[in-house]
């Protein structure tokens, strides 16, 4: 899971036994998907799957008891999914997971096979390690369809009915009443957050804003975003995004307006020759970190105090380092991809050796 | 065709998952495929593999101890599973019916071409009775190659944003960034040129791959990176390749290996001004193409989706170099005058559209709403 909703709402879940039902307003039945990427579950246990090649975001009712979560380890993930799909473990996919807020259930968004056919599969594993697949025949869902090409005229070379334009989704979440989306289109250079109001009422795709950050001096670039978290800054609900080249970037949620450029607060450069993969939030204490797993800096736990009052970061940073929240690298956490929130102490991660194994599996919060 | 659709209606995807539709079974297409028999002797549990790669299934066997309709998996794995052969990982996914005296397991997508696969019955009592079977490899297609790199042009800007990798086929795609490269004119490698997202930014059909330059790595107006430095310098030569290695959807390499070599010129920071195209009309009446000439090469994709002209339908076209680009109706042109409109999201080669640099100056800004950029219309006759 990319992110995880860590505000107010989580309190409402308290005062619930068990995983929500279904989602409001949603339909009984087949639940399509045409790919499935970035996973998030709202507090009550609803499963948010972005499909990008559907440019949509569904809404599905997961049920699960509640159960605490326990300790898992599952190695060779990839060729159990593979054997459980039928097929080679070069042919799959993993391209999220995220762990139910209740049961503690660790769902798994894969593909089976590369090509433009790939097929999507959702695939969850318990406790025991055994993995088994999340029927969608019939079950309670609902859907906001994105709006895919921001202008849809013609296309041109003997390619006349189709629209080659695609917005990919890196990244989504669930705060409060809303999903918020990241994306990024495979034509114009556009980093875009959606915050669509949820329950989904109609298909509108939400409000598009753009993103700026502050890292480079005076000239600013819509960085795509790669990872982002909600988060309480103060009173203030704040998103934290994670930038490729690593700034660590945060603007208020209540900026999220129509049309709106949004000039992000750059309160961490975490080093360059590197990009963020995933972040959560966790408290331990009584204070809150980040932890942030990177393609070659490994897993960072950073410090938020002070980070109400903290400056921006104006300046380029000189030789490829790190400026702003402190921050430690996490050792033993190696290989990280992919990370959740387990529970009150633990994380569950998906991780890859430096021999090639995929274990999922849950560690300590540090 | 292969042999398993005769036997489904609603065809079987691409992707091998398994029809939802109602099957038909027809009396003459009994099990095709017979693979494995436990003993001669007549009662003796048979596996059969039905088809090459729909289902499997064992007869001869006692029925009546077996799980009910909705028992879960495992307890039907107990008495009958298929593996992927060779390893010791879980039962494939499927669902299992008693077809008479036999017992049916029809996985959860079809089994693959070039894959081999183990079916174990567990008799009540006795030794398990096993039986592999391999599904042939799927023939071998032609092999996709790299079909146009764009910018087409040999000159590309300092600040360039993207290429355009078209295929001429479909391509797998997954970690795809170890098999792109950028080479300096020593023949060294630029270090992490590109944007590696693992979204990788395809089209639906996946035979056009979307590179970004990072932005990081964006040379800027003020002054340089000052770590890692820009990927791309003026008035040098790089060349871009990819590799031959690079699978395409049927798992085939690449029929050769691509490269693309290119100048780096003066960084372009000036979005695109419309008022500045030269705009040749076609008579009225014919099918002639209306022409028109960009002051500097403009975004592939982005210029064939985002100018269109009012009301007529037609075909747009852009040269290799990204300059010319026309537009030819599918009817004769109408009498005039008419109206070429430009999406305000059309960009240069560099990510400057129109109106608004790719680089903002922000400074100041108060996250209040911006007003919309509007389309840009230029009207000929």
């Amino acid at each position: 899971m990319k992110t995880i909703c860590t505000l107010a709402c989580s309190c409402l879940a308290l005062t619930l036994s068990h995983a929500a039902d279904a989602p409001t307003g949603a339909k009984e039945g087949k639940a399509e998907f045409r790919s499935m990427g970035p996973l998030a579950f709202s507090p009550d246990g609803t499963l948010f799957v972005a499909d990008t090649k559907s440019a949509a975001i569904t809404a599905l009712a997961t049920g699960g008891e509640k159960a605490d979560a326990k300790p898992v380890k599952i190695e060779d993930l990839d060729k159990k999914v593979a054997a459980l799909l039928g097929t080679a473990p070069d042919q799959i996919s993993l391209n999220d997971m995220a762990a139910h807020p209740l049961s503690h259930e660790i769902y798994l968004a894969v593909s089976r096979g590369r090509g433009p056919n790939a097929t999507p599969v959702l695939l969850k594993a318990d406790a025991s390690g055994k993995i088994t697949e999340v029927s969608l025949e019939k079950v309670k869902h609902s859907r906001a369809q994105l709006p895919d090409a921001p202008v849809d005229g013609v296309t041109g070379e003997g390619r006349r009915q189709s629209n080659p334009r695609m917005e990919s989704i890196t990244d989504i979440a669930f705060l409060e009443d809303r999903v918020l989306v990241a994306g990024l289109s495979n034509e114009e250079f556009s980093s875009t957050l959606r915050a669509i109001p949820y329950p989904f009422k109609t298909v509108e795709g939400g409000t598009s804003v753009e993103i700026y950050h502050g890292a480079h001096g005076k000239f600013e670039t819509k960085s795509p975003v790669r990872t982002f978290v909600p988060f309480m800054v103060g009173k203030e609900p704040e998103l934290l995004a994670a930038y490729t080249c690593t700034p660590l970037v945060r603007f208020p949620i209540s900026a999220l307006k129509p049309g709106a450029k949004i000039r992000g607060k750059t309160i961490a450069e975490l080093g360059n020759r590197n990009r963020p993969l995933d972040m959560i939030v966790y408290n331990k204490g009584g204070k809150d970190f980040l932890l942030l797993a990177n393609s070659a800096r490994g897993i960072m736990k950073i410090s938020t105090d002070g980070i109400e009052a903290a400056g921006a970061i104006e300046e380029p940073v000189s030789g490829g380092g790190a400026k702003g929240q402190a921050y430690d690298t996490i050792a033993g956490w190696t290989g990280v991809e992919q990370l959740d929130k387990f529970g009150d102490a633990l994380a569950v991660v998906l991780r890859k050796t430096e021999t090639g194994v995929m274990t999922l599996e849950s560690l300590p919060l540090p | 065709m292969r042999r398993e659709s005769l036997f489904w209606i609603g065809g079987a995807a691409d992707s091998g998952r398994q029809p939802q539709a109602k099957r038909l079974l027809s009396p003459f297409f009994g099990p095709v495929l017979l693979l494995a028999a436990a003993s001669s002797a007549a009662a003796a549990p048979e596996i059969r593999w039905l088809t090459e790669q729909t289902s499997v299934e064992v007869s001869g066997i006692e029925t009546a101890g077996l799980p009910g309709a909705d028992a879960p998996p495992e307890k039907w794995v107990a008495h009958f599973s298929v593996r992927t052969a060779g390893a010791d990982f879980p039962a494939m996914l499927g669902r299992w019916s008693v077809e008479g005296k036999a017992l049916r397991f029809t996985p959860r997508f079809l089994f693959s071409a070039g894959m081999s696969y183990e079916a174990t019955w567990q008799p009540a009592e006795g030794k398990p009775v096993k039986s592999q079977h391999t599904v042939p490899k799927a023939a071998a297609a032609p092999a996709a190659l790299v079909a146009y790199i764009f910018p087409g042009s040999d000159t590309v800007p300092e600040n360039l944003l993207k290429f355009y990798l078209h295929f001429s086929a479909p391509m797998s795609g997954g970690g795809i960034y170890k098999f792109i490269h950028l080479r300096d004119d020593t023949g060294k490698e630029v270090e992490l040129p590109f944007l590696e997202l693992d979204e990788e930014l395809w089209d639906r059909e996946h035979q056009r791959l979307t590179l970004f330059i990072d932005p990081g790595r964006i040379k800027r107006e003020v002054k340089p990176l000052e770590d890692i430095g820009p990927a791309l310098v003026a008035g040098k030569q790089f060349t871009l390749v990819i590799d031959a290695a690079w699978l395409d959807a049927k798992g085939q390499h690449l029929l050769r290996s691509a490269e693309k070599n290119f100048t780096v010129t003066a960084p372009d920071r000036t979005p695109p001004d419309p008022k500045s195209w030269q705009l040749t009309p076609a008579a009225a009446g014919t099918k002639d193409p209306l022409r028109v000439t960009f002051s500097e090469p403009l975004d592939h994709a982005l210029a064939l989706r985002l100018i269109t002209v009012a009301e007529v339908a037609g075909l747009a076209a852009l040269d290799d170099q990204g300059r010319h680009w026309t537009f030819t109706p599918d009817i004769p042109w109408p009498g005039g005058p008419h109206r070429l409109v430009i999406q305000p999201e059309l960009e240069d080669l560099a990510g400057n559209s129109i109106g608004k640099p790719f680089e903002v100056d922000l400074t100041g800004t108060d996250n209040k709403p911006q007003t919309p950029r509007r389309p840009v219309e230029i009207a000929f006759p």
